[in-house]
């Protein structure tokens, strides 16, 4: 286990040998290549917490194929950035955005994460598709009735 | 900004491992381009990977574990209740 400082102020246990390797990091945090995932109770959202860089903390929930359909297909130089065999190998996340609508929490359908579960490798897979909605309404904020 | 003319087919090398290859030209205006680079060096078009950069900042840099442990505490408050 390692302690990480998080931007909660806390330091949170993550275990290093649980660690995801992003080998191309995330668009707009690029020097943060190692993450841990920090579950609180709430629901099926997971934080993918950065180990290197505190302030990099994210939401993310998996893919729902009866809301937005089957999952993307991961074009194979990235297959190959995770060392996916094939797409069965790849799990698909949705980054969310609390921080973005009073009543929503979004989901962007543009950047959704893949993750090779056996071999601990992940990345964001930027889609050009100008039809994907970047923050499509996810669920209710919690406290908004 | 370094500046090169190159022809249809040519290519630019980038250290030792990234090339960018001259495909087409068309209609004068648009210019398609190859890249070969190693998988974890990543490749996009500018101005979708700015709306992913501000986007990652707006839903990363901002507390999301704070929330996450608010609204847990919410779960919970919820559930205390149901069970009363």
């Amino acid at each position: 286990m390692t302690a990480v400082k998080t931007n909660s102020m806390t330091a949170e246990s993550v275990a290093t040998n649980e660690a995801f390797h992003f080998p191309q990091g995330l668009a707009g945090f690029s020097d943060a290549t190692e993450f841990g995932f920090i579950y609180e109770g709430h629901g099926d959202i997971v934080c993918l917490q950065s180990i290197d860089q505190p302030e990099a903390a994210f939401l993310i929930t998996a893919w729902d194929e009866e809301r937005l359909g089957p999952h993307p297909t991961l074009p194979k130089e990235q297959c190959n950035c995770i060392k996916a065999q094939n797409q069965e190998d790849v799990m698909w996340m949705l980054v969310l955005n609390p921080f973005a609508d009073s009543s929503w929490v979004t989901a962007n359908l543009k950047a959704p994460i893949a993750l090779n579960l056996q071999e601990k490798l992940g990345l964001q897979c930027i889609r050009p598709d100008p039809t994907l909605d970047i923050r499509y309404h996810w669920m209710k904020q919690p406290d908004s009735k | 900004m370094l500046v090169l003319r190159r022809k249809v087919g040519q290519v630019i090398q980038i250290n030792d491992d990234i090339r960018i290859i001259i495909q087409d030209v068309q209609n004068e205006h648009i210019v398609r381009i190859g890249i070969e680079a190693p998988p974890e060096i990543p490749v996009h078009r500018l101005e979708i990977y700015n709306l992913i950069q501000e986007e990652n900042k707006s839903a990363g840099s901002a507390g999301a574990l704070n929330w996450l442990k608010g609204a847990s505490r919410d779960d919970s408050s919820k559930n205390e209740f149901d069970d009363s």
